[in-house]
């Protein structure tokens, strides 16, 4: 049963935090899998039923600055705003191209977790979706990484830690490629669990995840990786996510929990090898919910990867009518 | 690609008459697991192993008095009784596959590496051996991916694979191309390192130049299925 800090929050929406710059964010055409026709991909979905009944769409409230230097270093954050502004076409490495606003649509993506978390713990919704673009999982301290500028799923933890005490944060990311950015944010420290299920690093970008990274020095076991082959199916994601990681997340006993939802582990979606089906979001979306049974409610998912549109938008449909189902 | 990049430097060495007792002490205080044995001059004589100083030692089944003063009698022996005189060992030229052909043919952990006037000026153990592989190939670095291209039997598959990921402005860590056989054989698969995350565009630039893609499943015969 779900104990909620007030009854009114049963009546409270579940949010979809989008923002109309997320389209802004040019990638250069081409060959670029990070488009904005993602979002468009998403938002047709969420204007039909079922969607249109199940979720409340919610501008988020502009992050401080402050909130992102609780991970990034501030000279990367004037060496991004620059990089943009000069008209400079990628940052880091060529896989991160950047336009004229990207670094306001990098702000306005990490904003919707942080403004999740506000709206959460003020009882104004139940649970939350962000389905902002760029992605954050693989974006370092002070490097631009696989199309992700800020971590937003790192910034989101740190926020609940901050603004709301909360003091264990658990994340768990089932995007098809290891979240290097959030390991390395909190491989040192216990406070915040970070348990990822993607394809083996052997094969997959970026080359980390390795099963043997459990974290260092007083975080050492509160990093937890389970790589899986290429070719790998619904059974195993699911078993890697019922039977390795929810111990982890049962033992850790966190007060709230953030998922790096990626959907690039989809059979059709040519950017992992990986051959998950449209159907195992849906279950994915039922085990969240459950497991926030265990932190009161406090579950916020944030968009990380998903290249094929079709995919990508019936998997985030299918994840959130998972996620949103009454018991 | 050389072991004098990967070597460790200045190893501790002993004399002829270092005691076994003595030998055993500098081996434990320092973790190590072989000492060479050098004259005056730091010339390489032969090496001592943990595994020497193991097998002088009297079987622990033997208790008593007899087996502490053979002990006794043991530790005070110098280690030219024990130790190996005939010695492979590798230069500062010498190249990692050198070191790992012959650390896997003398079956030893470790090899002394010297210079022209047979000075010991390193150590090289199977321990660095995987050191400089994991550099090499670049394990654990953030930012590739693998990708593994089947060869169309059309002459020169590595250079057209060149440049396809040069025109993508694409570089790559390393490339593994299992046989050599000329031209390439149409089973043969070429795995490259890709510093990208963008696959899709390698994939689709490659499939223009008429190669294929092998999904690199692994031989799984006990796969949970959906």
């Amino acid at each position: 049963m779900i104990t909620y800090d007030t009854p009114t929050i049963m009546t409270s929406p579940f949010l979809f935090i989008d923002h109309p710059s997320y389209l802004n964010h040019d990638t250069g055409g081409g060959l670029h899998p990070e488009i904005p026709g993602r979002v468009n991909a998403i938002r047709q979905r969420l204007a039909l039923d079922p969607l249109s009944s199940l979720v409340t769409i919610q501008p988020p409230n502009a992050i401080n600055r402050i909130d992102l230097l609780s991970v990034h270093d501030e000279s990367y954050l004037f060496r991004l705003e620059e990089a943009c502004l000069c008209g400079q076409t990628s940052i880091d490495h060529s896989d991160n191209q950047i336009s004229y606003d990207s670094f306001d649509v990098a702000l306005w993506s990490a904003s919707g977790g942080v403004s999740a978390i506000d709206q959460l713990e003020r009882c104004q919704a139940r649970g939350a979706f962000c389905g902002g673009r760029p992605p954050g999982h693989h974006a370092e301290r002070s490097t631009a990484l696989g199309f992700c500028f800020f971590n937003n799923v790192a910034i989101a933890a740190r926020y609940w830690q901050k603004a709301y005490q909360r003091k264990k944060i658990f994340i768990v990311d089932w995007d098809a490629h290891h979240g290097n950015g959030i390991q390395s944010a909190f491989e040192d420290d216990p406070s915040v669990f970070y348990a990822s299920v993607h394809e083996h690093p052997t094969f997959s970008f970026p080359g980390t995840g390795y099963a043997d990274e459990r974290g260092r020095d007083s975080g050492l076991g509160t990093i937890l990786n389970i790589p899986l082959p290429p070719g790998a199916n619904d059974a195993m994601l699911l078993e890697a996510i019922c039977h390795k990681i929810y111990p982890a997340f049962a033992a850790f006993q966190p007060e709230a929990l953030l998922v790096a939802a990626g959907f690039d582990g989809h059979r059709d979606d040519d950017m992992s090898g990986l051959l998950y089906s449209t159907e195992v979001y849906e279950k994915l979306g039922e085990i969240m919910r459950q497991w926030g049974q265990h932190c009161q409610g406090r579950v916020i998912s944030i968009l990380e990867g998903g290249y094929h549109l079709e995919a990508l938008a019936a998997s985030v449909e299918a994840y959130l009518m998972g996620i949103t189902r009454e018991q | 690609m050389y072991v004098a990049t990967h070597m460790k430097r200045s190893p501790l060495t002993v004399r002829l008459e270092t005691t076994i007792a003595e030998a055993k002490a500098l081996l434990g205080a320092n973790n190590f697991r072989h000492l060479p044995v050098v004259d005056d001059h730091g010339r390489l004589l032969g090496m001592v192993t943990d595994r020497d100083l193991r097998s002088a030692s009297p079987s622990s089944v033997v208790a008593g008095k007899t087996s502490q003063d053979e002990l006794l009698r043991i530790n005070h022996s110098p280690i030219c009784e024990i130790m190996s005189w005939d010695v492979v060992y590798l230069t500062p030229t010498a190249t990692l596959d050198d070191a790992l052909i012959l650390l896997d043919r003398q079956k030893v952990g470790a090899l002394p590496v010297i210079d022209e006037a047979h000075t010991v000026i390193g150590i090289f153990s199977i321990r660095d051996l995987i050191g400089a592989y994991t550099k090499l190939f670049g394990l654990g670095e953030r930012g590739s991916a693998l990708v593994a291209v089947k060869a169309d039997g059309k002459p020169r598959p590595l250079t057209r694979i060149v440049q396809v990921l040069e025109g993508l402005d694409i570089h790559f860590s390393r490339v593994v191309r299992k046989g050599s056989a000329l031209p390439a054989a149409c089973d043969e698969t070429i795995t490259i390192r890709v510093n990208t995350m963008n696959l899709r565009a390698v994939h689709q630039a490659l499939a223009e130049a008429g190669f294929t893609l092998d999904p690199m499943l692994p031989l799984l015969s006990d796969t949970p299925h959906a």
